[in-house]
């Protein structure tokens, strides 16, 4: 709880920023998804690209602490603590953001009841639910009395191939839709893998040098250095696969494939992806890729910064642009097709292309769930490493004495 | 087992609208929403008309649930509560949709609409048929073929109030239907073919 009290100005807007959330969100729960900018056309808004980011940004943690056990990687060891907490705190806010999307999430036991085994949705449960478990299983055999590292090498052996399968799930929820012609690619599941590799390492980068900051653990330069190497070679693989997409849907200039990109080179879409391009992989891979550079705290801050929010450009993007345009053109269109014809009436209720902003409502529950993750990560990361201090400490010492 | 499907013939279809306002009766379709619409193809304005002066063409889409084959909606449904009735049809079970709109994003025609809110109807109550069950707000909901009419052997409302006749309605797998026999007279096509969801409902000119 250190974190918190020495903050007070912070944990207290935190707080309220959760509170203010909660009340966004039982205002939601009574007026239903309507309150929201989602509509017929574009059925899918803010909450779902909030629930893929955050299942991206869980990778990196659970991702570098199995690494350290599985490909013997020791000096990953010593963050594994705050790695894995991060991770967990991180897939916890994806399914919340599942549930808090559900129109109907009072009849949620109906998926335990009656699931449907061919739907990618189901599948996702399925598989964030066995993710979120090993992160606690982790966290209790690194953290408990009975620590055992034995029992952690166990379970990153399971951890790894989970990790890269809930990445791939949530992919699979958009890649095996053949309705949409942005998402139906064999390509999704490598590019969510990618993107959760890189905007996961660059948010476990940034929130490492913070607690480094707060004197909660010690970093240092060659750990930092070496996470930035990784960083810079996950963000070249991230921008290989969407230049191997976009190639693909590009190439055979089909009357789809071109109004697609139309939309993301310089339609409604193209602000997000020229951002993703240019600063969420051009610049940081630019700054990353010198060895110098990565011996920079403020470099490398500034680089993960811009892949965490390049890779929520990406997100929205890919999100949107699927949306756009429906299979069947044509006018009057969709019946509440867009987020203003969703609260017209008359024929302005009809919207031949797909349009969607989000409402104050929405952004108050995404900032109240980030804010209320925080404060969870803020409270377990100090807690559990005031607990294990006395190891890092000693770790520490024998590095220092190894140099 | 029966297949239940439709043919529309597009040189009939007048784009009088008549079908979308029949449904909307039928089924208490609530305010800002539609099962059943007429497009008019590629244009950007209804009753426009593509091509250039003086060379135009207008054509009419009726759309709604093509009750297909091979459902894109109905793989995704995590509870199962789209299903494919033993009449042939794709139906919604209200009691079990969560709302996560899934289905929406699966289906290459746009046929689902949701009710974001408590839906309203205007006049103010349920002006449909007394056996079509009334959706609570966060479930999503589309053309049933008239389930309730089709029950009781009677034809879809989109069909039987078409001024033009330009729908046929009938039982796919009856070789003796209208439907069949039509169907064996005429070259026919489907909306989308190539997304393989092999529509019930077929259209021709």
């Amino acid at each position: 709880m250190e974190l918190l009290k020495k903050n007070k100005i912070a944990t207290g807007a935190l707080c309220i920023l959760a509170i203010a959330g909660l009340c966004a969100y039982v205002f939601q729960l009574m007026g239903g998804l309507g309150v929201t900018g989602m509509n017929n056309g574009t059925s899918w808004g803010l909450y779902i690209t909030m629930f893929m980011l955050f299942v991206g940004l869980s990778a990196g943690g659970l991702i570098v602490a199995s690494s350290a056990s599985v490909f013997h990687i020791e000096k990953f060891k010593k963050v594994a603590l705050p790695a894995v907490v991060l991770s967990t705190v991180c897939i916890c806010v994806a399914g919340l953001f599942v549930l808090i999307d559900l129109g109907g999430v009072y009849r949620i036991w109906r998926i335990f009841t009656g699931p449907n085994f061919m739907s990618p949705l189901l599948w996702d449960v399925c598989v964030i639910v066995c993710y979120l478990i090993i992160n606690i299983l982790y966290l209790y055999f690194m953290c408990s009395q009975k620590a055992d590292p034995k029992k952690v090498a166990v379970i990153s052996r399971f951890a790894l191939p989970i990790a890269i399968l809930v990445h791939s799930v949530t992919a699979w929820i958009f890649g095996l839709q053949i309705s949409r012609e942005g998402w139906y690619s064999a390509i999704m599941a490598p590019i969510f893998v990618a993107s959760a590799m890189d905007s996961g390492l660059a948010l476990l980068l940034i929130s490492l040098v913070a607690l480094e900051k707060a004197k909660l653990i010690k970093l240092g330069r060659d750990l930092m250095a070496s996470l930035a190497g990784l960083l810079a070679t996950c963000i070249a693989v991230d921008a290989f696969f969407i230049g191997c997409e976009i190639l693909t849907v590009a190439y055979p200039q089909t009357a789809g494939g071109a109004q697609l990109l139309g939309e993301m080179f310089s339609g409604a879409t193209a602000p997000f992806f020229w951002f993703e391009v240019a600063a969420g992989l051009i610049v940081p891979f630019c700054i990353l890729v010198f060895a110098k550079n990565r011996q920079r705290t403020g470099l490398v801050m500034g680089a993960s910064v811009l892949v965490v929010l390049g890779v929520l450009c990406k997100r929205i993007w890919l999100l949107f642009t699927s949306f756009i345009h429906p299979n069947m053109a044509g006018a009057p269109g969709i019946s509440s097709g867009s987020s203003v014809a969703a609260h017209s009436s008359g024929i302005d209720i009809w919207s031949t292309a797909g349009s969607y902003v989000p409402t104050p409502v929405e952004i108050l529950v995404v900032l109240g769930v980030i804010s209320l993750a925080s404060l969870v990560y803020l409270a377990l990361v100090s807690k559990l490493i005031e607990g294990g201090k006395v190891a890092v400490s000693t770790a520490a010492a024998s590095e220092a004495q190894a140099s | 087992m029966a297949k239940l499907g439709m043919a529309i013939n597009l040189f009939r279809c007048i784009g009088c609208n008549t079908c979308v306002n029949a449904c909307k009766m039928q089924n208490s379709v609530p305010m800002g929403m539609h099962w059943n619409r007429v497009l008019t193809e590629g244009c950007e304005v209804f009753d426009g008309a593509e091509g250039t002066y003086p060379n135009l063409t207008r054509t009419y889409i009726p759309l709604a649930c093509q009750h297909c084959e091979n459902p894109a909606c109905l793989r995704v449904c995590p509870t199962g509560a789209t299903y494919k009735d033993d009449k042939g049809r794709v139906e919604i079970d209200y009691d079990k949709c969560i709302g996560c709109r899934m289905c929406m994003a699966a289906c290459p025609y746009n046929a689902r609409v949701f009710n974001w809110s408590e839906p309203v109807r205007d006049p103010d109550f349920n002006y449909g048929d007394k056996d079509v069950p009334v959706r609570p707000k966060g479930v999503a909901e589309k053309c049933t073929m008239c389930k309730e009419r089709t029950d009781r052997g009677e034809e879809p409302m989109c069909v039987m109030c078409c001024p033009t006749e330009a729908r046929v309605f009938g039982d796919l797998d009856d070789p003796e239907s209208a439907i069949s026999k039509f169907l064996g007279e005429k070259s026919t096509f489907v909306l989308l073919e190539e997304q393989g969801t092999r529509p019930q409902v077929r259209y021709f000119k």
